[in-house]
């Protein structure tokens, strides 16, 4: 606090002392200074203390000193005011934006001073900051923004438009460089008094729809988008309980609008799509075909007219910017989207295609070859918008898409199969399937799958260019030169010279970064929610081979936990878990997959307890078996049924499960649970005699493995001498843990240690009894180090299979 | 703050509740932690198990031995609709768990009814069960319907193709439309609740528990039995740990039993252990978590908290009670209802900060369903959707699609605007802007940029038109210009020739005049040379005359010396 006032003493020092033209250059110093000392302006002023008082003084002083700068004689002072203001009220809250009103009148007043450019912009952020922060309070909007918005919005407007007369329409100013930044703060306010705003609603309008509406000389995106935002965020301003209503007839009259625009712009040729909106199926106008195409009146929206395909087209791209911005902004109450209308505006869109092979249109031949060649050449951008709006239907619906899932999913391959050249298309295409996937992945059939295999296999190929390439263009040339030895084609000789080339080039000429990111996307969307056993085996592979080659970790996380089913009659399947392990060996998710940490037992008490637990397991896979006091000690004493207590870690091998199991299955049909979790071997489980026969064996091995291992660790056992000395035989060779018990736990004859697994654990065995876990009262449980061995196996395979494949 | 809290709904029974808060309520909001106290109520309810569910705006209750369904708007706190249905409800689930957007409902007569809340649409499938459908379960990722019935099967639904305009692509034989993709058939007996994993991977699990002491843990992607459980008795009530690590059954006696999944240290996932499967298991009887007293009535709802340690349980003696996981026992009891409560749903956690959870859309009232008529005469314009088709929903958020690439130059306001001041980028344009602002002639400049520019710019275009065409006027002139150069050295040329010329001929000229000057001399010395010829002629004339001889013969001899003397002379010029 001492600090603060202190530094609060040197800003007002400097304000008042340093000559007002030399303020500028220390502004960002003491704006930063300011909101360090946030804790002492935002302090009540009404303390009585001495420090306190004298804090409230220093205060005081520097909100008189702003506002005398706010209305200094040099643009200098004006702008370092601005500056200040800003970073007090962010720093004040409450404090400061109560006695801000004299600072809202300043800065009313700089933008309509002759200021520069920058200290106008950085009025009209700290305004709407200063209206935007007082909204939480009640009785400072009744204070200051209901009485300053109005006078802040004309002059706001007078910025970037000019008012003819007392019509409520303005006329936009060409060229002025505070278009944006105006459109930005008056959306930021709109949603939030939006009656305020009312009577400004039709001069915002009219100056919007120029904007909209221009197509000779375009506005910069960034200012279409505000302009757009701020168009939708105009049903705000609808009187009561109307607003739903007026977002739903803009939205409508955006789509008849689009209607009208794309007779015209689809004229050349015949349209096979048929509205499923009986007002829109007569509603097509008679068209001068002799004429350039274009739109002389006013459309529904009241944009201009539009002359040339290029407008045509440009006006439909931005009307379906505009429908998605719809679909993406915060709407006032409830409102009705209209999802019939918006699928039929885009079937509409999405059934002309560039002609392909196999796939043609019906042309006009009212209209000249070179329109349609050029109105085909548009398309693509048509249909990225197009696929756009779709996605942010499909994100703003969510669950609410599934039913539209299908038909989107239709629309959209129709289009990527004509398309797919133009990357933009396929970036599209790839972000909406990708969001399509999330929804509905899982239930992909079959055919479904296969419909998209084209699309993934582009994506794979955009991702990584396909390396066959240039083998395949020297075969061509090969066979050029057998063939036909008059016909003398240019070969590119480079390609012969430095067969590296081609192929670097290719690479780095996909800089594109969009077109990588929706395809990785799109690959691990495929992965994780497609059914995987319905993507075909060589499919699967090229995925694989991508994303590896790629090291692209999320898709070949995805790849590993979605393996590729087990089918009869093929072999066992591979992972591609190695490669995951060897490129991220130090990535937690990695980690997590590879050695689980999977809390097996939850017989402590509370969360706390809970989490002690997964921290003790941690170190004990650290520490093995020096951790067991510990665990004995923090483990509630507690009645625990089943739960089975073993004192010793044990790396348990399970290869002989599938074995063993049908013996004792066999056996006993029914088990009960307890036994069930440590299959026994059938020696063992038969009678009591076989036991004290494996026990009386036993020890001569134990003290074997003891004498060699004289820490009580974890080792492995050679097969052949566990084979040699185990009264089990075991048929495969296998590898083995034995770990020695310590004593204390061969004492109390705890039931069951190192029981688990199959007869490989027979080693441990000698101490035990067979369980009765009803009468146990050691819980005591220590979670097992499982080493999968099956894992490695499929490792080494899959590894053999990708260097084949 | 963070706060738990779970709905219970409860069956009206004959019981007159003891406090009065509780009088004719059905449905209850109750906080669980941190302090357990009833936050609200919603009245006039009585619902059956399985019968509940709840969506983040709405609460659904069919009731019992009627074929309605109440729909409570959970931000006003009543009742908004009343819906009725052709046949009665036996069991509803919520799919969409996010916003809530599809109701699925169970009918008496066996076959499933999806109403979509935000449309009105309602579709329903074919009556696949023989008996009531009594339980309901979505999976996680909004696909798969599971519905048991007491005609001991479970059948599996497909959500998606159900309610899709447009059909799937389906590579199975010919059914009738909306009919299950699978059924499991391994109960014995009436199914008394299935529960469905965590997990929206195709490695999910459902369990479910029938009537003839069976739970079985299997998989509703292939219909695969991972693990049968043979329990002391029949089971009421099933929930499943938050990590799919054990489940909880409820018995008719009150008791509760936990069953782990993961017990054997076996190095597979013990439902996936292929050795397992075959065989059952069976959790003892002695193992049950007894209730406090024998008078609870049987448990006919389980939910378990959000952080699994604590399982709550509704009981038909109207008691909520709370068992802690980790002891395996009894704990406390929450509340007491009377009547029998016979659904508890936990609710996600309230204050828990989740990006990726939070709303993006709020329905504050329900579309009431409405019969499609598309869906019955499927020639019509098959697959697509209705023009009439809308959606009622409140857009939340102003989000940004991601693939815009120009929203990082939209940010420089919002960059502005969330700044402590403003960004260093926009201090250091005006910085520069004021620099330039303090040229000399500080008054005038200080004008220009700001009045000037918006003058400037009106007439802009006519600047640039006047731009043209002295640019036009410009590229004449400095084509003369080139013409009149090469004009010029062409005429210098021929200056410099004519010059040379003139030299030559003043040359010649002098040499003209000397020779003429030569030839005047040399005609001057000839007259000379006469003159002194003649004068000599004359003289010897007269000299001869007064000699007295005659003048003439001597002037002939003196004659013809002097031709011969002219002639060498002759010569000599000649020569000369």
């Amino acid at each position: 606090m001492a600090s603060m006032s202190m530094s609060l003493h040197a800003v007002n020092h400097r304000l008042t002392n340093i000559p007002v033209k030399q303020l500028p250059s220390i502004a960002s110093c003491l704006a930063t200074s300011l909101s360090n000392c946030g804790e002492l302006l935002s302090a009540p002023q009404n303390q009585k203390s001495k420090s306190e008082s004298e804090n409230a003084v220093q205060v005081h002083k520097l909100m008189t000193r702003l506002a005398s700068l706010l209305q200094d004689k040099s643009p200098e002072g004006r702008w370092t005011a601005v500056v200040l203001v800003k970073a007090v009220v962010e720093a004040g809250q409450w404090e400061v934006l109560r006695g801000c009103e004299p600072f809202v009148r300043g800065l009313i007043g700089i933008l309509a001073k002759p200021d520069p450019n920058s200290t106008k912009k950085m009025s009209i952020v700290a305004l709407t900051r200063i209206f935007h922060l007082t909204y939480q309070y009640p009785t400072l909007v009744r204070e200051i923004t209901t009485p300053s918005l109005p006078s802040f919005i004309t002059a706001a407007l007078n910025l970037i438009s000019v008012k003819p007369s007392s019509e409520p329409i303005r006329k936009l100013k060409p060229h002025t460089p505070f278009l944006e930044i105006v459109l930005n703060a008056l959306g930021e306010l709109i949603a939030r008094h939006p009656t305020i705003f009312r009577p400004f609603s039709s001069q915002i309008h009219s100056i919007l729809q120029v904007i909209i509406g221009s197509t000779s000389p375009t506005f910069p995106q960034t200012v279409l988008d505000s302009a757009e935002r701020l168009f939708i965020s105009l049903h705000h301003c609808a009187p009561k309980n109307t607003s739903g209503e007026e977002w739903r007839s803009a939205c409508q009259m955006i789509i008849a609008s689009i209607h009208g625009t794309a007779d015209y712009v689809l004229r050349a040729i015949v349209e096979q799509w048929e509205s499923l909106d009986p007002a829109l199926r007569q509603a097509s106008k008679p068209q001068n075909y002799s004429r350039e195409v274009g739109d002389d009146g006013l459309d529904t929206l009241g944009l201009a007219g539009w002359h040339g395909l290029d407008s045509g087209v440009n006006r439909i791209v931005v009307l379906l910017q505009m429908l998605s911005t719809c679909l993406t902004t915060a709407t006032a109450s409830m409102v009705t989207i209209p999802i019939g209308s918006i699928l039929d505006l885009a079937s509409r869109l999405t059934a002309v295609v560039v002609p392909s092979n196999g796939r043609d249109v019906q042309a006009n031949p009212q209209i000249s070859r070179t329109e349609r060649e050029h109105l085909f050449a548009e398309l693509p951008r048509i249909h990225i918008s197009c696929m756009k709006l779709l996605l942010s239907l499909v994100e703003a619906l969510e669950t609410g898409a599934v039913p539209l899932a299908q038909t989107i999913l239709e629309q959209t391959l129709w289009v990527y199969r004509a398309e797919k050249f133009s990357q933009e298309v396929r970036v599209s295409a790839y972000d909406l399937i990708h969001a399509l996937l999330t929804r509905m992945g899982p239930s992909l059939t079959k055919p479904g799958l296969s419909s998209l295999a084209d699309m993934i296999r582009t994506s794979c190929h955009d991702l990584l260019p396909p390396a066959h390439e240039h083998s395949a263009s020297a075969k061509a040339s090969s066979d050029l030169k057998a063939k036909a030895k008059f016909n003398q084609t240019t070969v590119n000789a480079d390609s012969f010279l430095n067969p590296g080339l081609k192929q670097a080039r290719q690479s780095n000429a996909l800089p594109f970064s969009g077109l990588q990111r929706a395809a990785s996307g799109l690959l691990a969307a495929v992965l994780i929610h497609a059914p995987t056993e319905y993507l075909s085996p060589s499919l699967r592979a090229e995925i694989d081979r991508t994303i590896i080659l790629t090291s692209n970790k999320h898709a070949m996380l995805a790849s590993v936990s979605n393996p590729v089913p087990a089918v009869q009659g093929r072999g066992v399947n591979a992972s591609i878990m190695p490669f995951l392990a060897r490129s991220f060996p130090a990535e937690m998710e990695v980690e997590g997959l590879i050695r689980p940490r999977m809390p097996v037992l939850m017989n402590t008490p509370g969360i706390s307890g809970f989490i002690n637990t997964e921290e003790e397991e941690d170190e004990e896979e650290k520490e093995e078996e020096e951790d067991v006091p510990v665990t004995v000690a923090y483990t509630a004493p507690e009645h625990t049924g089943f739960l089975q207590p073993s004192s010793t870690p044990i790396l348990h091998s399970d290869l002989m499960d599938t074995d063993v199991s049908d013996k004792p299955a066999a056996a006993q049909n029914k088990r009960s649970l307890v036994e069930d979790h440590k299959p026994l071997p059938p020696i063992r489980s038969s009678t009591e005699e076989a036991e004290t026969d494996v026990q009386s064996k036993r020890p001569r091995v134990d003290s074997d493995i003891t004498a060699v291992s004289s820490q009580p660790s974890l080792d492995r056992a050679s097969p052949s001498t566990f084979t040699g000395t185990a009264a089990v035989s075991v048929p495969s060779p296998l590898t083995t843990v034995t770990s020695t018990p310590p004593p204390r736990v061969a004492t109390v004859n705890a039931p069951s240690t190192g029981t688990v697994g199959g007869p490989l654990s027979s080693s441990a065995v000698a101490q035990t009894t067979p369980a009765d876990a009803g009468e146990d009262d050691s819980d005591d449980d220590l979670p097992a180090l499982n080493i999968d061995p099956d894992t490695e196996d499929e490792a080494e395979e899959e590894e053999d299979e990708t260097m084949e494949g | 703050m963070l706060s738990e809290c779970f709905i219970a709904s409860t069956l009206t029974s004959g019981k007159v509740p003891a406090s009065a808060s509780l009088r004719d309520v059905g449905i209850c909001l109750h906080e669980f932690q941190p302090s357990p106290n009833l936050r609200s109520t919603f009245k006039k309810s009585s619902t059956p198990a399985n019968c509940l569910a709840v969506s983040p705006s709405h609460v659904y209750a069919a009731q019992a031995e009627k074929a309605i369904v109440h729909v409570y708007s959970r931000e006003k706190g009543n009742q908004e609709a009343v819906i009725p249905f052709p046949e009665r409800i036996r069991s509803i689930a919520i799919a969409g768990s996010k916003n809530g957007d599809v109701l699925v409902l169970g009918t008496e007569g066996g076959r499933l009814i999806l109403w979509e809340t935000c449309t009105g649409r309602q579709v329903a499938t074919t009556a696949s069960h023989l008996s009531p459908v009594t339980t309901l379960v979505v999976d996680l990722s909004d696909n798969f319907i599971l519905s048991g019935s007491s005609d001991a099967s479970i059948h599996v639904w497909s959500l998606i193709d159900i309610l899709s305009f447009t059909k799937l692509p389906s590579g199975r034989d010919r059914q009738p439309p909306n009919s299950p993709i699978r059924t499991f058939s391994n109960h014995r007996a009436a199914i008394t609740s299935v529960a469905v994993g965590h997990s929206s991977s195709r490695y999910n699990i459902a369990v479910s528990t029938a009537q003839d002491n069976t739970a079985i843990a299997w998989d509703y992607h292939t219909g695969r039995v991972l693990r049968t459980f043979l329990m002391p008795s029949s089971a009421v009530s099933l929930a499943l740990d938050p990590v799919d690590r054990a489940f909880y059954v409820g018995y008719e006696d009150g008791s509760v039993q936990s069953v782990e999944l993961y017990k054997a240290q076996s190095i597979q996932h013990p439902l996936h252990d292929l050795s397992l499967q075959s065989t059952p298991a069976q959790p003892s009887a002695e193992d049950k978590w007894s209730p406090p007293s024998a008078d609870c009535g049987p448990a006919h709802s389980l939910s378990l908290s959000y952080d699994g340690m604590t399982l709550l349980s509704g009981h038909q003696n109207g008691k909520v009670l709370s068992w802690n996981v980790g002891r395996k026992k009894y704990a406390s009891t929450v509340a007491d209802y009377t009547h029998p409560v016979t659904n508890l749903l936990m609710l996600p956690l309230a204050g828990l900060s989740q990006p990726a959870h939070e709303l993006k859309r709020v329905a504050h009232t329900i579309v009431k369903p409405r019969y499609d008529s598309t869906l019955s005469e499927s020639s019509h314009a098959a697959g697509a959707v209705p023009a009439d088709y809308t959606f009622s929903t409140h857009l939340l958020t102003s989000t940004s699609s991601k693939s815009t690439t120009t929203s990082e130059r939209t940010n420089q306001f919002t960059e502005a605007f969330t700044h402590a001041f403003f960004p260093v980028s926009m201090i250091e344009e005006g910085l520069a802007e004021l620099a330039a602002f303090n040229q000399p002639g500080a008054s005038t400049a200080q004008l220009s940029p700001v009045v000037t520019q918006a003058a400037n710019d009106e007439d802009l275009a006519a600047k640039d038109s006047h731009i043209a065409s002295l640019e036009n006027e410009i590229a004449t002139l400095k084509k003369k210009a080139t013409a009149d150069n090469a004009a010029r050295q062409l005429t210098t040329g021929e200056v410099t020739k004519l010059r040379s010329d003139l030299v030559n001929l003043h040359d010649y000229i002098n040499e003209l005049h000397q020779m003429q000057d030569q030839a005047q001399k040399q005609k001057v010395l000839r007259q000379a040379r006469k003159e002194e010829r003649e004068t000599r002629k004359r003289e010897a004339w007269f000299a001869a005359e007064k000699k007295g001889k005659k003048g003439d013969a001597v002037l002939r001899r003196m004659d013809a010396e002097e031709t011969a003397q002219t002639s060498d002379s002759d010569d000599q010029n000649s020569d000369e």
